[in-house]
């Protein structure tokens, strides 16, 4: 038996890892660095690396191959947007992280013991959250360039066990902050349970861990199609956990409420953004000529995901949970990009997924700015008359509740519009109606929100609106200034996206 | 004897251990009941391989162990710290985000 | 069609304005002003430049477009940023620019105390570039971003005030009761998009010829809702009154000339989908004939002078919507309305703001009387606008109002008979209640407390009122000279059709409507200049009279129609929200809340729950896989 030597296209690789190099460097800092500069050298390589991997990305935008590394990994057009987005993200929330008022002084104190006062007095940092950003990221690059379910499935795990420790690291409220990792933790690992269970199924179907195989084998229709469905569903339950669609969404109210704030924009950005990259790879490689077994089921999936989340999202008292119904109804009409099954559903799509990032880091990075003595204030009662105390803060959030809303003028509209006229010229018309009954559902939220902020009387509780530090400020001005820019001014996103996206088979 | 055997022995461990998750309150058994669901899935993944003659479905096998191994570093740090500041591992009593 | 390069300016000039002075702040509080008025002055320079060169082309060749960039453009579907400059819109480019300008001259002086005036001029450049973005549009979709615009301008300009509470919550109903409207607007476009797949003007009319009847209908009703909203017709009028509180060259720019007028826009641009469904267009004349009776009857109650003439602008837009609803017959004389009530109704504001300016902001018309004296000028002006409004010959007011009300007669049948009876006893409530207003502010005795000293105001108030009051005396005649505006804008609304038979010949109707005005002065001279007026309201009045007072219940109906059924409905209501939001929406949303209250009882906290619903999600997917699969 002899054995082949395995060549890897390093360029098309380099961009996850050099993600992956920075954070193994920043490992070592953790390890050996002086406590003293430790965040700075910290945050400059995590900067560095996030940039250098854009710019390794830029280098290769125009290559594609289905042999980056031996089959696993596909390198195509859809890829290459999709990491962009995901680098771009995630250089935005790093800003957001940075402001390290956010974070525990040290996750291994037992809240309210000595060793907690402690370490507050020694003004001790977590700055192993860098690292673990780095890793989650690296993950979230690999997972919707996948093109193997054991790399589907390593991929998936490497952004999740990150996030599940990052989401515990809260300064305040611990023991909400800790329960939202367990609760996170749990729900993660038995969801991706399912998907393994899945893989093991369409291994099973086609005798292939690859979609190329199972495409092939769906094709040829040899296969044994009881496992076939098993798979799909399976693997569904575990990607449709990643992006919160009903009834796999229960974990992201709490996860996003109890999590740092600045880790709940990247978690609700970045995951979403990889997982529905992961989900549109494989639905529309392997699964694309089982579209009549699937298709029905994830048609009810995306309409109650849509209807539910903007209906629950109404009642919600705290601004983050609100946003994570919010975010809910985003997967489901997401999901109205990955039913369309057409080129123009994943242009929509990518688009979506771009505004929709975008703007949820810049309306998190403003959550962060609103904060009283105890830390950040998130009971919407105590936004009210928001709007006189501090303007343009204000405006900015609503600016972005708008986005989310989907009203002209913004990435929002530009987004919604171009994905559900795709879901409607594949005949998905209930999907088209679900969708706008849910916006406008959505809408009414939202503007309860603009509300409340500019026409009800401030209260008197000690809330304020923080001067943001400097790469806040950078984060939620570039934020608002791209779904300016999206919203007015769309047509060169749009035309590169049209004229790069499309998935290597 | 007939592979499929082994097929339906996995499915029940999956079984067993997803209802386990759902019923079982303390953190630890939780997380035991879902490295069971992965054990299954890995017994599935070593019998199609057998099945189909291929030997990928043990590589999958080996890289699920690596990547078990690694989530179980991750979680029991959080069950610990969790039973640390709670003194308790019960899932239940962690229930303060709802709503 | 002609393309033209110049047609971005006349919004540009204006936003132009927007930008600097929101950008230069305090910086530019000495010449802010100035500019802003300059560059709306040069705005409506250029549509004139426009209309000149539109008269030099031959009737077909009239309208321009300019198409700025391509805004969205997915698969087979594109929307471009484009302008459409045609004999409808530059009626009203001329109109906004032109009473707009003189608003601004006006406020130079009325805004003259405010620290903060520069700010003002910003937000009312900002208004006019909404607005002229609204009517260029050449599509529903620009259109749209336009009638945004104007929402969010209008909000900042009635809430300019808003350290006083009154004026904050007048622009919470404002913004709350436009949402409904926008929201029927949004629909609209959405459901033309799914039935006919394009949303521009020329694309849905070429569309509308073989679309389903069902189809336009539901645009059609759709269209209506956000008319109401804006143009704050019936059910959704509430607003109007309350948004009052602003300054008062806001009322006369926003409430009379341009933004409230764009509902009526909106149904006379979508002529072709009306026409196609009758069904809708029997709607907008019910929305129309219901609001001009109920209007004039919330004027009839009104001591506060300004809520008095909204109640009139409400009636008097009633009545350009009853003749937009009328079909080809009645599309050109509700905008011949609608220009000629531009120039009566903002001069009357403004001559209202001006007796306020005199009489340190007091608007109880209680407490006004026998101004004339003190203020000739704007009882010249004022009274010309009256005059124009109730209809006199050969006053603006009685060749556009004369003519819908003969249109709704010929409409036909019963039909025509109930319209035009409904117009005729409008007109003569109109009479009636502006007569009131100008006895009990100018002929009838003082009331006024002593230490007010009424003067006239200066220069820079008055010269823009007497414009305007020219434009109420001559507009009417021009216009109707030759049919000049019919003809003018037939190429656009379709062939001006008048009707087989006629039910009455047009000289009865002018000599009842006369008739009809000359009781309802009559009344009013002899309730109120010939008996004492309370300087304090009568409480012991008739029942019709509180319930006038209380704007014909407009808040309880809003809760019998809207919240009632929404709260039996919804029993699982979250406490606390009321205060959020008030009027229609709250309906509306309750049954949402109760929804979406009881769906969150889903959210028990407890981890194992949820890993129990993936569990069963899990198994209801594979059973829906299994079930479509076999």
């Amino acid at each position: 038996m002899t054995f082949t030597a395995p060549v890897l296209n390093y360029a098309q690789l380099a961009p996850m890892l050099i993600v992956l190099g920075g954070a193994l460097i920043g490992v070592l800092i953790e390890a050996f660095g002086p406590r003293a500069s430790r965040h700075a050298s910290q945050l400059f390589i995590t900067v560095a690396s996030l940039v250098a991997a854009f710019a390794a990305l830029v280098r290769v935008r125009n290559q594609s191959s289905v042999d980056a590394a031996m089959g696993s990994v596909g390198f195509d057009g859809a890829g290459v947007l999709l990491q962009g987005t995901i680098l771009i993200i995630a250089l935005l929330s790093v800003f957001l992280i940075a402001d390290q008022e956010n974070f525990t002084a040290l996750a291994a104190a037992v809240p309210g013991s000595s060793e907690e006062r402690e370490s507050l007095q020694l003004d001790l940092r977590v700055t192993e959250v860098y690292p673990l950003t780095l890793f989650a990221v690296a993950g979230m690059l690999l997972f919707p360039v996948s093109t193997d379910l054991i790399t589907l499935f390593v991929a998936l795990e490497m952004l999740s066990l990150p996030l599940y420790l990052m989401a515990g690291l809260s300064r305040r409220r611990r023991l909400m902050s800790q329960e939202s990792a367990l609760k996170y933790f749990l729900l993660g690992a038995f969801s991706s349970a399912f998907l393994l269970f899945g893989v093991a199924y369409l291994y099973g179907y086609s005798n292939s861990v690859t979609f190329a195989g199972i495409q092939a084998s769906i094709t040829g229709g040899s296969g044994n199609d009881v496992f076939l469905l098993l798979g799909i569903a399976f693997i569904s339950v575990g990607l449709l956990f990643k992006v919160g669609a009903v009834p796999f969404h229960a974990w992201s109210p709490d996860v996003y409420q109890g999590a740092p704030t600045a880790i709940t924009g990247f978690m609700a950005a970045a995951t979403k953004v990889a997982a529905f990259g992961a989900i549109l790879r494989i639905f529309y490689v392997a699964f694309a000529n089982a579209e009549w077994q699937w298709k029905p089921a994830l048609v009810l999936i995306a309409i109650v995901t849509m209807v539910f989340g903007s209906v629950v999202a109404i009642t919600q008292r705290d601004v983050k949970r609100m946003l994570a119904y919010s975010s809910i109804a985003h997967a489901g009409f997401l999901l109205a990009g990955v039913i369309a099954l057409s080129k123009s559903g994943l242009d929509a799509s990518i688009f979506y997924l771009f505004a929709y990032g975008i703007a949820t880091v810049g309306a998190f990075g403003v959550v962060t700015l609103v904060r009283d003595s105890a830390g950040e204030v998130t009971d919407l009662n105590r936004w009210s008359g928001l709007g006189k105390r501090s303007p343009l803060v204000a405006s900015v959030f609503a600016f972005f509740l708008l986005a989310f809303a989907g009203i002209p003028l913004t990435s929002g509209f530009i987004g919604k519009f171009s994905i559900f006229s795709a879901a409607y010229e594949t005949g998905s018309t209930a999907i088209l109606i679900a969708g706008v009954l849910s916006s406008a559902i959505a809408a009414f939220f939202y503007i309860r929100v603009i509300v409340l902020m500019f026409f009800k009387d401030p209260v008197e509780d000690g809330t304020s609106v923080v001067i943001p530090s400097a790469l806040t400020t950078t984060t939620i001005a570039v934020t608002s200034l791209i779904t300016l820019i999206l919203g007015i001014f769309p047509a060169p996103l749009i035309n590169f996206i049209e004229s790069s996206a499309f998935f290597i088979r | 004897m007939n592979p499929y055997n082994y097929l339906y022995v996995s499915a029940l461990l999956f079984t067993i251990g997803a209802v386990g998750v759902v019923v079982r309150r303390n953190a630890i058994v939780v997380f035991m009941c879902v490295e069971l669901m992965l054990n299954a899935a890995n017994l599935t993944l070593v019998t199609f391989s057998r099945i189909n003659g291929t030997l990928d479905g043990q590589v999958v096998a080996f890289f699920t162990m690596v990547v078990a191994a690694c989530e179980v570093v991750v979680g029991l740090a959080i069950i610990v710290t969790i039973y640390r500041s709670r003194r308790s591992a019960s899932v239940d009593d962690a229930s303060l985000l709802k709503r | 069609m002609t393309t033209s390069t110049s047609l971005v300016y006349l919004i540009a000039l204006p936003l132009l304005g927007a930008t600097i002075l929101l950008l230069a702040g305090r910086r530019s509080d000495k010449w802010g002003h100035l500019l802003a008025t300059a560059l709306s002055a040069s705005s409506f320079g250029v549509g004139l430049y426009q209309l000149s060169q539109m008269l030099n082309r031959p009737t077909e060749e009239r309208g321009v477009s300019q198409k700025l960039f391509s805004w969205i453009s997915v698969g087979s579907f594109n929307v471009d940023a484009g302008l459409l400059l045609d004999q409808l819109s530059i009626c009203f480019v001329l109109l906004i620019t032109g009473v707009g300008t003189l608003i601004h001259i006006y406020s130079i002086s009325y805004m003259s105390h405010d620290e903060n005036r520069r700010r003002f001029f910003a937000y009312l450049n900002l208004f006019i570039a909404a607005m002229l973005l609204l009517v260029l549009g050449d599509s529903y979709l620009n259109l749209y971003v336009g009638w945004e615009g104007v929402g969010l301008a209008s909000y900042l300009l009635i809430g300019f005030w808003n350290q006083k509470p009154a004026y904050a919550t007048a622009s919470k109903k404002a913004f709350v009761m436009n949402r409904v409207g926008d929201m029927g607007l949004s629909f609209a476009i959405m459901i033309a998009f799914a039935t006919l797949g394009t949303v521009s003007f020329s694309g849905v009319e070429e569309a509308s010829h073989t679309a389903s009847k069902a189809a336009l209908t539901a645009i059609g009703i759709m269209l209506l809702v956000a008319a109401t909203g804006k143009s704050a017709q019936f059910p959704l009028q509430a607003w109007l009154g309350d948004a009052m509180a602003g300054p008062t060259p806001v009322s006369a720019l926003i409430h009379a000339a341009t933004m409230v007028t764009a509902g009526v826009y909106l149904i006379v641009r979508s002529n072709f989908i009306f026409d196609a469904a009758p069904t809708a267009q029997l709607l907008v004349v019910i929305v129309g004939a219901i609001t001009l009776m109920f209007g004039a009857l919330v004027g009839t109650a009104k001591d506060d002078i300004k809520k008095a003439l909204a109640a009139s602008t409400m009636s008097q837009i009633g009545y350009m919507v009853l003749g937009a609803g009328l079909g080809p017959a009645g599309y050109a004389f509700a905008i011949m309305h609608l220009l000629t009530h531009g120039f009566f109704k903002a001069g009357m504001f403004l001559g209202a703001g001006s007796v306020m300016h005199g009489m340190n902001d007091q608007v109880d018309m209680r407490r006004y009387g026998a101004l004339r004296k003190f203020m000739p000028i704007t009882f010249i002006t004022f009274g010309l606008g009256y005059l124009a409004i109730i209809g006199v010959p050969p006053f603006a007011g009685f060749y556009s109002k004369d003519a819908i009300i003969e249109t709704a007669f010929n409409a036909g049948g019963v039909k025509g008979i109930l319209l035009g009876g409904t117009a005729l006893l409008g007109a003569a409530i109109t009479a009636f209640y502006m007569t009131r207003v100008m006895v009990l502010t100018f002929t009838s005795k003082e009331r006024w407390e002593d230490n007010q000293h009424p003067h006239e105001s200066p220069i820079l108030m008055w010269l823009p009122m007497a414009i305007l009051a020219i434009g109420s005396v001559t507009t009417g005649f021009l216009f109707t000279r030759g049919h000049a505006l019919v003809n003018w804008l037939s190429p656009v609304v379709g062939e001006h059709a008048e009707s087989e038979e006629m039910l009455l010949q047009p000289m009865v109707v002018s000599g009842l409507a006369l008739l009809a005005v000359a009781i309802g002065v009559a009344i009013a001279v002899m309730k109120y200049q010939r008996a004492d007026v309370e300087t304090v309201a009568p409480q012991n009045v008739s029942i019709f009279t509180r319930i006038a007072r209380k704007d014909l219940m407009q808040d309880s109906f809003n809760e019998a129609v809207f919240m009632r059924p929404g709260q039996a409905l919804t029993s699982l209501l979250v406490k606390g929200d009321e205060n959020v939001v008030d009027g229609a929406v709250r309906g509306i949303g309750r049954t949402a809340l109760g929804a979406g209250a009881s769906l969150r009882k889903t959210q028990t906290g407890f981890a194992r729950s949820y890993a129990a619903l993936i569990l069963i999600g899990a198994i209801a997917l594979i059973a829906g896989i299994w079930v479509v699969t076999q």
